[in-house]
């Protein structure tokens, strides 16, 4: 067993206990909750502005408070890179990627200045 | 039963021409990076793309890994961050109802993550009913392999990518979630609550815990919904 734990198996294992099984629950359930559910119903439209914010509260949180590398980027330029991408789309064309493009090319672009200064 | 070839065929060419997917699979390339920092095997970083699909749920999972952080803390705090995918399988699957029994279902909410859930939204509403199973087959489909081919991609180029450039592929998938979201924000209430989920988030990160993103849905949410329903309840 302990070899289990210790050996090169243990990521695979890792992989199904710790991450699978934790996400597939909440699929599973959600596949039981919405057996009666009708596409038009007014809690459908609920149960979506819950998804649509709790989405836009991961943007927030990986923008603000990132846990990884990206917080050396400095605030400024992470604010500046979602104002830019944003701006692109409703002002210039409603491309998603070339928006992402736009937005990128702040971030990379203050990384490096940043790195260099 | 041709007919269901020909609309896994379209999901297919949908997933290829999504600029949806192109972002998604250059976030599986920042995965494959930090799988590679965390010294976390090629395969099981693989296998966590197919049995997991969730970026922020397999970020956790290495990040904790690579701490050495005791599996059963990682299994709660996936758990957790992953209480987020209910609302979204929970929204999509009336659309991917049909009757080829629950097991589709299951196996189509294994699908849903912030991307396909993004892209079904826009793309299924328009189809048949009965086209729109083997299309979100199609198009979930590509998404996924070409989150593996990207994940090999990622844990091959770690290591060679300038610093600024790794930053760039971390930074990703918030702009391109929110760039997503604003596209498929048709009605006020989807408006509302994109723009309450954004100013609470900081909020909550603060004083919410460990459940602060539930907190952020809930509440934002609600508020959206309630405000829309005002506003119907006064027009009639």
């Amino acid at each position: 067993m302990s070899a289990l734990f210790d050996g090169a198996l243990w990521p695979y294992l890792l992989v199904v206990l710790a991450g699978f099984l934790p996400t597939e629950v909440w699929r599973s359930l959600a596949v039981v909750l919405a057996r009666n559910l009708d596409e038009e119903s007014e809690w459908l439209i609920y149960v979506r502005a819950v998804a649509t914010a709790i989405v836009a509260g991961v943007v927030a949180r990986l923008v603000l408070v990132p846990g990884g590398d990206l917080v050396t980027v400095p605030l400024g330029v992470r604010l500046s890179a979602v104002a830019v991408g944003l701006g692109f789309f409703f002002f210039v064309r409603r491309s998603l990627l070339l928006s992402v493009i736009a937005g990128e090319i702040v971030l990379i672009g203050g990384a490096w200045w940043y790195a260099a200064h | 039963m041709a007919r269901d070839g020909h609309w896994v065929l379209q999901g297919m060419r949908a997933g290829i021409r999504s600029q949806q997917g192109y972002v998604l699979w250059a976030t599986f390339v920042g995965f494959g990076g930090l799988a590679h920092d965390a010294n976390f095997p090629l395969g099981a970083a693989l296998l966590s793309t197919i049995l997991i699909w969730a970026i922020p749920a397999q970020v956790l999972l290495i990040e904790g890994y690579g701490a050495g952080t005791p599996a059963a803390v990682i299994a709660l705090a996936v758990g957790l961050s992953s209480a987020r995918l209910l609302p979204l399988v929970v929204s999509i699957l009336p659309l991917l109802r049909s009757r080829r029994g629950i097991a589709a279902q299951f196996l189509a909410a294994h699908f849903v993550a912030i991307g396909a859930w993004v892209e079904g939204m826009r793309l299924l509403p328009p189809l048949t009913a009965e086209a729109r199973i083997p299309f979100f087959f199609g198009f979930a489909g590509t998404f996924v392999t070409g989150g593996l081919i990207a994940t090999v991609a990622g844990f091959t180029l770690a290591g060679f990518l300038p610093r600024p450039l790794a930053l760039g592929l971390l930074f990703l998938t918030p702009i391109s979630f929110l760039l997503a979201l604003a596209r498929n924000a048709r009605d006020r209430v989807d408006v509302l609550s994109l723009i309450f989920g954004l100013a609470l988030a900081p909020l909550f990160a603060v004083y919410g815990g460990t459940l602060d993103l539930l907190w952020t849905g809930l509440v934002g949410g609600t508020a959206a919904w309630l405000v829309h329903r005002l506003r119907k309840r006064r027009w009639k």
